[in-house]
């Protein structure tokens, strides 16, 4: 099933097509976890055919933008240090 | 002092509250999911009786409390007094319990502490088990942490600190949350742990008794679970951590240990605040790991919800900071009257009642009040004279846009400490708790003279004889008058 992910950038900028970009982002999809983060390398795509999962995303306070993006998740990134862990 | 018998956890509130008809059981579901958020405004906002939601979307057995003080009439219950006392009555018992005796908390075994019902450790830890809500669509993430307490220890002076800092979760295992450099929690942390690259053992208390939540939140000198117990007048029941060394209220619906990561952080926010407003910016903000869980059954999860007045935030902190200052200013030996602040105010003003008996007095205040523990909180000082009725906006009003000389009563105080809340405040200021402070100077200045120079109130009180005003107002309802019409 088709996953549904959500990230907060100041400017749309932030979120360039064709190339690989990390990004903290936070799933959409229903049940208990739904809004947990995580830090991934993506692709994203204004094509909303492009990928699989869709992404929306928000700007600096909060704001819905009417821009929408397929993504595609290529691997989690653990940032938090392994002591951590 | 009379036997104090106030509510002693988060249940018999909501019993006393549901009796009063001061709480409302929801039983319908109700979605974590922005629902209950919604309800929580909407109480806010209307004044409502506070809503006690007993089945929560996707977490049976759980349920929520929220708008937990955000009504005097609540306040006065959480107190143990009768729910139509008034504010200054409330303010008045607040003063006296704050300046009793401090009353130290006891430990008790973990066979007796409702909060170790259910303990999770190890793999179990997951804090989407809890039903953190998403309080405001739009938020950074669900929050945790928005009625609760952090508790804390300092290292070397061994001081226990419990305050009300917002946590958001990040995942299961993560939270971030807004630790003001200035606040006693950011202070050990800059002082001790950051330096030495230590993590800092932390627990998140929530559910807590209201007189507990109080002390969280109040910016007082006193040690919190000394300052509970004197709200309460009698000691605070504690229980040691599983996981670390700390104690955490035995009557806490849910407690959460873990560490803070001194060199690790995740963003945080955005997130509805106490101003009325998202201010302040999305950001790397300090990070809590999560070692335990455990929690009653049937826990009872409280929620604030932040935003245009009224909300626990704004009525609580306008309360106890008012008090508080109005303590500080005694300990000078100021001549105050008294130290409001309106909760619509989003507690930025303080309203200072005083015996203008000396050149500079407003000054002195002003500069007590800016440059204590409380000053970060507000930017703007009002004082009036002893005549003026601080708890009377309009009142307040009236003199200040008549006795405040634009040139000699406005003064502006630069480079002070600021938060990044503050919605007026520059976004490089709110990154860097800068901040800009205002005094209004409303007395009258004491190098004119009384009698010509200071103008006379023309009011029906000040101008005319006492007997011409009892014989009007005896004569009222003869004279035809029914009463204005509001
Ligand atoms: C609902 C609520 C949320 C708060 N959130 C924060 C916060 O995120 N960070 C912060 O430093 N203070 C926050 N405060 C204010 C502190 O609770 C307050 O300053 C308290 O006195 C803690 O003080 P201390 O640091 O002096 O112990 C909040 C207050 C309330 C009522
Ligand atoms: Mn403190």
């Amino acid at each position: 099933m088709a996953n549904k992910w959500e990230v907060f950038v100041m400017d749309l900028g932030e979120l360039a097509e064709g190339k690989e970009l990390e990004l903290t982002i936070r799933t959409l999809n229903d049940g208990l976890h739904k809004y947990t983060y995580q830090r991934a390398k993506v692709e994203v795509s204004s094509k909303l055919d492009q990928f699989a999962d869709s992404l929306q995303v928000r700007l600096g306070r909060g704001q819905l933008s009417d821009r929408r993006f397929s993504i595609r998740v290529i691997e989690r990134v653990e940032r938090m240090p392994a002591r951590y862990l | 002092m009379g036997k104090i018998s106030a509510p002693r956890n988060n249940r018999e509130f909501i019993d006393a509250c549901v009796k009063s008809g001061d709480a409302v059981r929801i039983q319908q579901e109700v979605d974590w999911d922005n629902e209950a958020g919604a309800i929580v405004r909407r109480v806010c906002e209307l004044g409502e009786a506070a809503p006690f939601m007993e089945n929560i979307k996707d977490y049976p057995g759980f349920s929520y409390f929220g708008a937990p003080l955000s009504t005097y009439r609540r306040m006065a219950i959480a107190l143990g007094m009768d729910p139509a006392s008034t504010l200054p009555q409330i303010g008045a018992e607040y003063l006296k319990r704050t300046n009793s005796e401090p009353i130290a908390p006891i430990v008790i075994d973990k066979r007796d502490a409702p909060c170790k019902e259910n303990i999770l450790l190890g793999d179990d830890v997951d804090l989407c088990k809890l039903p953190v809500p998403l309080v405001h669509d739009g938020d950074g993430g669900r929050y945790v942490g928005t009625w609760h307490g952090v508790i804390t220890k300092h290292p070397v002076r061994g001081d226990v600190n419990w305050g009300m800092y917002r946590q958001m979760m990040w995942d299961g295992r993560t939270m971030s949350g807004a630790v003001f450099p200035f606040s006693d929690l950011g202070k050990t942390l800059t002082d001790y742990y950051l330096p030495r690259g230590e993590g800092c053992p932390f627990a998140t208390a929530i559910g807590l008794s209201p007189l507990a939540a109080m002390a969280a939140c109040a910016p007082s000198p006193i040690p919190e679970p000394e300052l509970c117990g004197m709200l309460s007048g009698e000691p605070v029941r504690l229980v040691k951590c599983e996981t670390n060394d700390l104690e955490v209220p035995a009557d806490a619906e849910i407690i959460i240990e873990g560490m803070i990561l001194p060199d690790y952080k995740v963003e945080e926010g955005p997130f509805g605040e106490y101003t009325g407003y998202r201010t302040s910016p999305r950001d790397f903000r300090v990070t809590f790991r999560v070692d335990a869980i455990t929690y009653r059954n049937n826990a009872t999860m409280t929620i604030s919800n932040m935003g245009v007045p009224q909300d626990e935030g704004q009525l609580l902190r306008s309360f106890s900071l008012g008090l508080e200052l109005e303590k500080l200013l005694k300990s000078q030996g100021i001549p105050v009257t008294g130290v409001y602040m309106h909760p619509r105010s989003t507690h930025h003003m303080m309203i200072v009642g005083v015996k203008p008996t000396y050149a500079g007095i407003a000054m002195q205040i002003a500069q007590l009040a800016f440059g204590s523990k409380l000053g970060p909180w507000f930017h703007m000082v009002m004082v009036v004279d002893d005549q003026t009725d601080i708890f009377n906006w309009d009142e307040v009003y009236h003199a200040f846009c008549t006795r405040c000389n634009p040139e000699r009563g406005i003064h502006v105080f630069k480079n002070t400490t600021g938060t990044a809340l503050y919605p007026h405040a520059t976004p490089h200021d709110r990154k860097y708790s800068i901040g800009s402070q205002v005094l209004f100077d409303c007395l009258w200045p004491v190098d004119w003279d009384k009698t010509n120079d200071v103008p006379t109130l023309v009011s029906f009180k000040n101008v005319y004889p006492k007997d011409i005003q009892e014989r009007v107002t005896n004569n009222w309802a003869d004279y035809g008058f029914r009463g204005a019409k509001k």
